[in-house]
């Protein structure tokens, strides 16, 4: 009985009329493409507008509604880069974005490596306390870390900006990183230990060289934390050649009068296409990494 | 080590929201908790928090179906769609600042792309930000806009794990797509969909550059919200002390927020993610 009750069940459920398969597949097609579409869509037609308002002239940015300009310029672009505070801006946000990657990788990686390699006492409640500040948000540290730079001398200063940032992504480097190095396999240091390896090879010519797609997912994360940050370069700054990209471009914002649209869209473009490239460039890696070290 | 830089100035702002300094430089008086009653005897704080809570109500109500539907639609899309999931994480790439400039050029009353397909539609000339309702949603959909990658990649993250023999199974069965999203997809990926709300809440409540960069707060107080209060005490009225009080008030929401997080995971028996 219970073998043949399913066979005579399932065609009743099922009447497969090919005419109904179709309907239902071509169904479910439309299904699946107009929320890829809207997403599509929502995604990058902001950006392809900023970009085509970018190569506008100012007045074109209403006369002419087009996605391709009528009249392509580079007015906007020039009017940015003549802009005092741009340069100087673009240079801090480098050198601030490559300091915090720097600082986080060389801070996080033997940390990491102790916490996936040696057992010591607590060494499962010290991690979880390492993820605690990642709970608290960087506005609240905003005007504590005023108070503090303030008190320090330290305002206005690019070391302040890189230890700052740093502070705020280590938590989940660490965390990436001992979620990596627990998957390179034991043996393989082992063996080298065997072979007479001292800790220090072992990491260098083993553990490194493995964990290359993870050094790099991290220092993409840290830099773009440090290349996007508003909040506490608002609070550590006060003087123009102290500032990062994402500030200069806010004070662009705040500009009464006539706004120099096209500008805006050039300035917000030139925020993004470095960090574009850069993630491009090294996409392959990053999605390893993050795959291999934090969804494990 | 980093804990404590972390944690140092959390203590630091508790501590000095108990205190009151009357100018800049002057010795600091200990008030104990003067500063919270008169905040909380203050209209305009009061005002803030009614407009936080509208500010991430909505952008939740917004993010989270948004985020839904596009982490379902990307489930399926295989093969050479597959590149979609590197176009959905653009907009985590971009500063909340430069989100807000390209919301405000889309959105402008005069040429915003927006504004002409809504047009198009009969619906004529939004002010997007000289009305208050509508100035609070351009609000929403930009701080939508700038997190839903991160919404997106968590439920999908959880689609991946949902057992594919299950589906087919339903599917033998006879259930539609659409039962299935409701039946079995989405009861198992109740923590993924609960992580995202609270992530999301987080963002909204802490968002500072983006409702600044679009809306500085405006019309009429209508985007005031904790964060861009906090900043005004702060460095255009420079009462550091009060400041720290509305930081401890944030942090408070907060906690609140992961408390719920802790208890729905555990509830569902989740190590602590």
């Amino acid at each position: 009985m219970s073998v043949t009750a399913p066979a005579t069940m399932s065609p009743e459920r099922r009447p497969a009329s090919p005419f109904g398969d179709r309907m239902k597949r071509s169904l479910r097609r439309i299904a699946i493409w107009v929320p890829l579409l809207a997403l599509a869509i929502w995604t990058i037609y902001p950006v392809l507008m900023t970009l085509s308002i970018s190569f506008k002239t100012k007045a074109d940015v209403s006369a002419d509604p087009g996605l391709i300009p009528e009249n392509p310029t580079l007015d906007g672009y020039r009017s940015v880069l003549e802009r005092q505070g741009f340069q100087d801006a673009f240079l801090n946000s480098m050198v601030v974005g490559l300091g915090t990657a720097l600082l986080t990788v060389v801070l996080a990686v033997p940390a990491a490596y102790a916490f996936a390699r040696f057992r010591f006492r607590g060494r499962h409640l010290l991690l979880l306390f390492t993820l605690l500040p990642r709970l608290i948000p960087g506005l609240g540290l905003m005007v504590p870390m005023y108070r503090i730079a303030v008190f320090l001398g330290a305002i206005d200063l690019l070391l302040t900006l890189i230890v700052a940032f740093t502070a705020t992504v280590l938590p989940l480097a660490v965390w990436l990183f001992v979620g990596f190095f627990q998957q390179v396999p034991r043996e393989l240091e082992e063996a080298a230990n065997v072979d007479g390896s001292s800790l220090y090879t072992r990491i260098r010519y083993i553990v490194l060289p493995l964990a290359f797609p993870a050094i790099i997912t991290v220092g993409v994360l840290a830099f773009r934390e440090a290349w996007n940050e508003f909040n506490l370069v608002l609070a550590l700054t006060s003087s123009p050649g102290s500032r990062t990209l994402p500030y200069e471009l806010f004070l662009m914002t705040q500009t009464t009068g006539f706004q120099d649209n096209p500008g805006q869209a050039a300035f917000a473009i030139m925020t993004i296409i470095p960090f574009i490239f850069i993630y491009l460039r090294l996409e392959r890696y990053v999605v390893s990494g993050l795959t291999s070290g934090a969804l494990k | 080590m980093v804990t404590a830089l972390l944690l140092f100035p959390v203590v630091y702002a508790v501590f000095g929201s108990l205190f009151d300094t009357d100018f800049i430089g002057g010795s600091p008086d200990f008030v104990g908790l003067g500063q919270y009653v008169d905040l909380f005897q203050d209209p305009d704080f009061v005002w803030s928090i009614g407009r936080t809570l509208v500010f991430v109500t909505g952008v939740l109500v917004i993010g989270i179906p948004l985020g839904l539907v596009f982490a379902f639609a990307l489930s399926r899309a295989t093969g050479k769609l597959r590149f979609l999931r590197g176009v959905t994480i653009v907009p985590y790439l971009i500063s909340g600042i430069a989100t807000a400039v390209i919301f405000r050029l889309i959105l402008n009353r005069d040429f915003g792309e927006v504004n002409r397909v809504l047009g198009f539609f009969g619906v004529e000339d939004l002010a997007w930000f000289s009305n208050p309702t509508l100035a609070m949603l351009a609000s929403m959909l930009a701080q939508v806009w700038s997190d839903l990658p991160l919404v997106i990649l968590l439920i999908l993250g959880g689609l991946m794990t949902v057992d594919a023999d299950l589906l087919d199974a339903a599917d033998v069965d006879g259930a539609t797509g659409w039962k299935r999203a409701w039946r079995i997809s989405i009861p198992l990926i109740i923590p993924q969909l609960a992580l995202a709300t609270i992530l999301l809440s987080y963002q909204a409540l802490t968002s500072l550059g983006v409702i600044l960069a679009l809306t500085g707060g405006g019309p009429v107080d209508a985007t005031r919200t904790l964060p861009i209060a906090l900043y005004e005490t702060a460095f255009i009225d420079l009462e550091t002390n009060k400041a720290m009080a509305i930081v401890v008030v944030i942090l408070v929401f907060n906690a609140l927020l992961t408390l719920v997080y802790w208890g729905i995971s555990r509830r569902y028996d989740l190590e602590a993610a």
